[in-house]
Protein backbone atom coordinates (compact mmCIF):
# COMPACT_ATOMS: atom_id res chain seq x y z
CA UNK A 1 0.00 0.00 0.00
CA UNK A 2 2.85 2.32 0.90
CA UNK A 3 4.47 1.83 -2.53
CA UNK A 4 1.20 2.45 -4.31
CA UNK A 5 0.82 5.72 -2.41
CA UNK A 6 4.40 6.68 -3.16
CA UNK A 7 3.90 5.98 -6.85
CA UNK A 8 0.72 8.04 -6.83
CA UNK A 9 2.49 10.94 -5.09
CA UNK A 10 5.36 10.71 -7.59
CA UNK A 11 2.90 10.85 -10.50
CA UNK A 12 1.12 13.86 -9.01
CA UNK A 13 4.44 15.67 -8.53
CA UNK A 14 5.34 14.79 -12.12
CA UNK A 15 2.13 16.35 -13.38
CA UNK A 16 2.51 19.50 -11.28
CA UNK A 17 6.12 20.10 -12.34
CA UNK A 18 5.37 19.28 -15.97
CA UNK A 19 2.31 21.55 -15.92
CA UNK A 20 4.34 24.47 -14.56
CA UNK A 21 6.98 24.11 -17.26
CA UNK A 22 4.48 23.65 -20.08
CA UNK A 23 2.55 26.72 -18.90
CA UNK A 24 5.74 28.78 -18.55
CA UNK A 25 7.03 27.59 -21.92
CA UNK A 26 3.74 28.29 -23.69
CA UNK A 27 3.56 31.84 -22.30
CA UNK A 28 7.06 32.57 -23.57
CA UNK A 29 6.55 30.82 -26.90
CA UNK A 30 3.54 33.09 -27.47
CA UNK A 31 5.69 36.19 -27.10
CA UNK A 32 9.31 35.36 -27.96
CA UNK A 33 10.25 39.02 -28.42
CA UNK A 34 9.33 39.88 -24.87
CA UNK A 35 11.27 36.87 -23.66
CA UNK A 36 14.26 37.99 -25.76
CA UNK A 37 14.14 41.33 -23.94
CA UNK A 38 13.93 39.52 -20.60
CA UNK A 39 17.01 37.44 -21.45
CA UNK A 40 18.80 40.57 -22.61
CA UNK A 41 18.09 42.26 -19.28
CA UNK A 42 20.36 39.79 -17.53
CA UNK A 43 23.29 41.23 -19.51
CA UNK A 44 24.99 37.85 -19.66
CA UNK A 45 24.59 36.99 -23.32
CA UNK A 46 24.88 39.15 -26.42
CA UNK A 47 21.50 40.00 -27.95
CA UNK A 48 22.21 37.91 -31.05
CA UNK A 49 22.44 34.76 -28.92
CA UNK A 50 19.72 35.76 -26.45
CA UNK A 51 17.12 36.34 -29.15
CA UNK A 52 17.81 32.92 -30.67
CA UNK A 53 17.53 31.30 -27.25
CA UNK A 54 14.23 33.12 -26.75
CA UNK A 55 12.82 31.20 -29.69
CA UNK A 56 14.31 27.90 -28.57
CA UNK A 57 14.10 27.61 -24.76
CA UNK A 58 10.28 27.84 -24.46
CA UNK A 59 9.89 24.87 -26.82
CA UNK A 60 12.53 22.93 -24.94
CA UNK A 61 10.59 23.53 -21.71
CA UNK A 62 7.35 22.43 -23.37
CA UNK A 63 8.86 19.24 -24.82
CA UNK A 64 10.52 18.34 -21.52
CA UNK A 65 7.22 18.95 -19.70
CA UNK A 66 5.41 16.69 -22.16
CA UNK A 67 8.14 14.05 -21.68
CA UNK A 68 7.41 14.08 -17.95
CA UNK A 69 3.69 13.62 -18.48
CA UNK A 70 4.04 10.98 -21.20
CA UNK A 71 6.86 9.20 -19.35
CA UNK A 72 8.78 8.99 -22.59
CA UNK A 73 12.35 10.38 -22.59
CA UNK A 74 11.67 10.95 -18.89
CA UNK A 75 15.25 10.97 -17.66
CA UNK A 76 16.35 13.38 -20.37
CA UNK A 77 13.39 15.68 -19.68
CA UNK A 78 13.92 15.88 -15.93
CA UNK A 79 17.67 16.41 -16.36
CA UNK A 80 17.27 19.20 -18.90
CA UNK A 81 14.67 20.96 -16.75
CA UNK A 82 16.90 20.67 -13.68
CA UNK A 83 19.83 22.09 -15.65
CA UNK A 84 17.72 24.96 -17.04
CA UNK A 85 16.37 25.82 -13.59
CA UNK A 86 19.88 25.76 -12.08
CA UNK A 87 21.20 28.06 -14.81
CA UNK A 88 18.30 30.43 -14.25
CA UNK A 89 18.85 30.53 -10.48
CA UNK A 90 22.54 31.36 -10.98
CA UNK A 91 21.71 34.01 -13.59
CA UNK A 92 19.06 35.60 -11.37
CA UNK A 93 21.40 35.76 -8.38
CA UNK A 94 24.21 37.15 -10.55
CA UNK A 95 21.86 39.84 -11.89
CA UNK A 96 20.73 40.74 -8.38
CA UNK A 97 24.32 40.98 -7.16
CA UNK A 98 25.15 43.30 -10.07
CA UNK A 99 22.14 45.43 -9.12
CA UNK A 100 20.30 44.95 -12.41
CA UNK A 101 16.67 46.03 -12.55
CA UNK A 102 15.31 42.90 -14.23
CA UNK A 103 12.06 41.16 -14.98
CA UNK A 104 12.70 37.43 -14.83
CA UNK A 105 10.57 36.42 -17.76
CA UNK A 106 10.03 32.95 -16.35
CA UNK A 107 6.29 33.15 -16.88
CA UNK A 108 6.26 35.69 -19.66
CA UNK A 109 4.31 38.83 -18.93
CA UNK A 110 2.49 37.15 -16.02
CA UNK A 111 5.57 37.28 -13.79
CA UNK A 112 6.74 40.80 -14.48
CA UNK A 113 5.65 42.13 -11.10
CA UNK A 114 6.99 39.27 -9.02
CA UNK A 115 9.67 40.09 -6.50
CA UNK A 116 13.14 38.60 -6.73
CA UNK A 117 12.45 36.54 -3.59
CA UNK A 118 9.28 35.08 -5.10
CA UNK A 119 11.16 34.12 -8.28
CA UNK A 120 13.97 32.55 -6.35
CA UNK A 121 11.64 30.66 -4.00
CA UNK A 122 9.66 29.17 -6.88
CA UNK A 123 12.81 28.21 -8.77
CA UNK A 124 14.40 26.58 -5.74
CA UNK A 125 11.17 24.70 -5.11
CA UNK A 126 11.09 23.52 -8.73
CA UNK A 127 14.73 22.49 -8.61
CA UNK A 128 14.10 20.56 -5.41
CA UNK A 129 11.13 18.78 -7.00
CA UNK A 130 13.13 17.95 -10.16
CA UNK A 131 16.04 16.56 -8.15
CA UNK A 132 13.58 14.48 -6.13
CA UNK A 133 12.00 13.11 -9.31
CA UNK A 134 15.44 12.30 -10.68
CA UNK A 135 16.33 10.45 -7.50
CA UNK A 136 13.07 8.49 -7.40
CA UNK A 137 13.52 7.55 -11.07
CA UNK A 138 17.09 6.31 -10.61
CA UNK A 139 16.13 4.39 -7.44
CA UNK A 140 13.30 2.73 -9.30
CA UNK A 141 15.58 1.76 -12.19
CA UNK A 142 18.12 0.34 -9.74
CA UNK A 143 15.38 -1.70 -8.00
CA UNK A 144 14.05 -2.95 -11.34
CA UNK A 145 17.49 -4.00 -12.56
CA UNK A 146 17.97 -6.36 -9.57
CA UNK B 1 22.25 5.42 -17.08
CA UNK B 2 24.52 8.24 -18.28
CA UNK B 3 24.28 7.18 -21.92
CA UNK B 4 20.49 6.86 -21.59
CA UNK B 5 20.33 10.37 -20.13
CA UNK B 6 22.50 11.77 -22.89
CA UNK B 7 20.55 10.02 -25.63
CA UNK B 8 17.19 11.18 -24.30
CA UNK B 9 18.42 14.73 -23.73
CA UNK B 10 19.74 14.90 -27.29
CA UNK B 11 16.42 13.71 -28.69
CA UNK B 12 14.54 16.39 -26.71
CA UNK B 13 17.04 19.09 -27.71
CA UNK B 14 16.60 18.12 -31.36
CA UNK B 15 12.79 17.89 -31.13
CA UNK B 16 12.53 21.38 -29.63
CA UNK B 17 14.56 22.78 -32.52
CA UNK B 18 11.79 21.98 -35.01
CA UNK B 19 9.05 24.36 -33.77
CA UNK B 20 11.69 26.90 -32.70
CA UNK B 21 13.10 27.14 -36.22
CA UNK B 22 9.59 27.28 -37.65
CA UNK B 23 8.66 30.13 -35.33
CA UNK B 24 11.90 31.98 -36.03
CA UNK B 25 11.17 31.78 -39.76
CA UNK B 26 7.66 33.10 -39.13
CA UNK B 27 9.08 36.04 -37.13
CA UNK B 28 12.13 36.64 -39.35
CA UNK B 29 11.06 40.09 -40.54
CA UNK B 30 9.75 41.26 -37.18
CA UNK B 31 12.84 40.59 -35.10
CA UNK B 32 16.01 42.55 -34.84
CA UNK B 33 18.44 39.61 -34.83
CA UNK B 34 21.62 41.58 -34.12
CA UNK B 35 20.70 44.43 -31.76
CA UNK B 36 17.90 44.68 -29.17
CA UNK B 37 16.42 47.97 -30.32
CA UNK B 38 17.01 49.24 -33.83
CA UNK B 39 19.41 52.19 -33.69
CA UNK B 40 16.76 54.29 -35.43
CA UNK B 41 14.51 53.91 -32.37
CA UNK B 42 17.16 54.85 -29.81
CA UNK B 43 18.02 58.39 -28.84
CA UNK B 44 20.81 59.72 -26.65
CA UNK B 45 20.21 62.23 -23.86
CA UNK B 46 22.04 64.94 -25.82
CA UNK B 47 19.95 64.36 -28.95
CA UNK B 48 16.68 64.26 -27.03
CA UNK B 49 17.59 67.46 -25.17
CA UNK B 50 18.37 69.18 -28.44
CA UNK B 51 14.76 68.60 -29.53
CA UNK B 52 13.67 71.00 -26.77
CA UNK B 53 9.97 71.73 -26.70
CA UNK B 54 9.24 69.43 -29.62
CA UNK B 55 9.87 66.38 -27.45
CA UNK B 56 7.53 64.80 -24.92
CA UNK B 57 9.32 62.86 -22.21
CA UNK B 58 7.58 59.74 -20.98
CA UNK B 59 8.59 58.12 -17.70
CA UNK B 60 7.89 54.38 -17.89
CA UNK B 61 9.04 53.61 -14.35
CA UNK B 62 6.86 52.77 -11.36
CA UNK B 63 4.78 55.54 -9.73
CA UNK B 64 7.01 55.77 -6.64
CA UNK B 65 10.17 56.20 -8.72
CA UNK B 66 8.47 58.91 -10.76
CA UNK B 67 7.32 60.63 -7.56
CA UNK B 68 10.89 60.59 -6.22
CA UNK B 69 12.34 62.36 -9.24
CA UNK B 70 11.89 62.56 -12.99
CA UNK B 71 12.93 64.47 -16.09
CA UNK B 72 11.35 67.95 -15.86
CA UNK B 73 8.04 67.97 -17.69
CA UNK B 74 7.98 64.17 -18.11
CA UNK B 75 4.63 62.40 -18.14
CA UNK B 76 4.15 59.22 -16.18
CA UNK B 77 3.04 56.29 -18.36
CA UNK B 78 3.78 52.79 -17.16
CA UNK B 79 2.32 49.41 -18.05
CA UNK B 80 0.82 48.81 -14.62
CA UNK B 81 -1.59 51.73 -14.96
CA UNK B 82 -1.61 51.99 -18.73
CA UNK B 83 -5.33 52.61 -19.11
CA UNK B 84 -5.42 55.25 -16.36
CA UNK B 85 -2.36 57.13 -17.55
CA UNK B 86 -2.72 56.99 -21.32
CA UNK B 87 -5.40 59.74 -21.60
CA UNK B 88 -3.17 62.16 -19.70
CA UNK B 89 -0.34 61.43 -22.13
CA UNK B 90 -2.54 61.74 -25.21
CA UNK B 91 -3.79 65.12 -23.97
CA UNK B 92 -0.21 66.42 -24.00
CA UNK B 93 0.74 64.73 -27.28
CA UNK B 94 0.50 66.28 -30.72
CA UNK B 95 1.49 64.71 -34.07
CA UNK B 96 4.53 66.93 -34.64
CA UNK B 97 6.05 66.02 -31.28
CA UNK B 98 8.69 63.36 -30.72
CA UNK B 99 8.14 60.97 -27.84
CA UNK B 100 11.13 59.99 -25.68
CA UNK B 101 10.46 57.07 -23.35
CA UNK B 102 12.79 56.19 -20.51
CA UNK B 103 13.00 53.77 -17.60
CA UNK B 104 15.53 53.37 -14.82
CA UNK B 105 18.60 52.18 -16.73
CA UNK B 106 19.89 50.58 -19.88
CA UNK B 107 19.03 47.17 -18.44
CA UNK B 108 15.35 47.84 -17.75
CA UNK B 109 12.62 46.70 -20.04
CA UNK B 110 9.79 49.09 -19.29
CA UNK B 111 10.76 51.82 -21.78
CA UNK B 112 10.93 49.35 -24.67
CA UNK B 113 7.54 47.92 -23.74
CA UNK B 114 5.87 51.31 -23.38
CA UNK B 115 7.43 52.54 -26.64
CA UNK B 116 6.24 49.39 -28.38
CA UNK B 117 2.70 49.82 -27.07
CA UNK B 118 2.63 53.47 -28.08
CA UNK B 119 3.63 52.47 -31.61
CA UNK B 120 1.40 49.39 -31.87
CA UNK B 121 -1.67 50.31 -29.84
CA UNK B 122 -1.76 54.11 -29.98
CA UNK B 123 -0.39 54.08 -33.57
CA UNK B 124 2.12 56.82 -32.79
CA UNK B 125 5.15 57.53 -34.91
CA UNK B 126 8.37 59.17 -33.74
CA UNK B 127 8.57 57.18 -30.53
CA UNK B 128 12.12 56.76 -29.21
CA UNK B 129 13.73 54.95 -26.29
CA UNK B 130 16.26 56.92 -24.26
CA UNK B 131 19.63 55.19 -24.37
CA UNK B 132 20.80 54.49 -20.81
CA UNK B 133 17.48 55.59 -19.29
CA UNK B 134 17.19 57.65 -16.14
CA UNK B 135 20.78 56.76 -15.13
CA UNK B 136 22.10 58.37 -18.30
CA UNK B 137 19.98 61.45 -17.68
CA UNK B 138 21.33 61.80 -14.14
CA UNK B 139 24.91 61.41 -15.39
CA UNK B 140 24.52 64.24 -17.89
CA UNK B 141 23.12 66.46 -15.15
CA UNK B 142 26.22 66.00 -12.98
Amino acid sequence: MFFVRMKFAWRILDLIVAGIFIYAGALKALDPLRFANDIDNYKILPWAIGVRLAFYLPWLEIFCGVALIARRLYLGGVSILAALTSVFIIAAIAAKVRGLDITCGCFGHASKNWSFTAHLALDLLLLGALLFLLRVFSNQRRTCSF
Amino acid sequence: MKSLLLRQALVLVALALVPAIGQAIYYRDRVSWQTPIPASELVTVAQARSWGESAIWVDARQDEEFARDHVPGAILLNEDRWNDLLPQFLAAWSPEKKVVVYCSAQSCNAAREVAKRLRDEAQLKNVFVLEGGWEAWIKTKQ
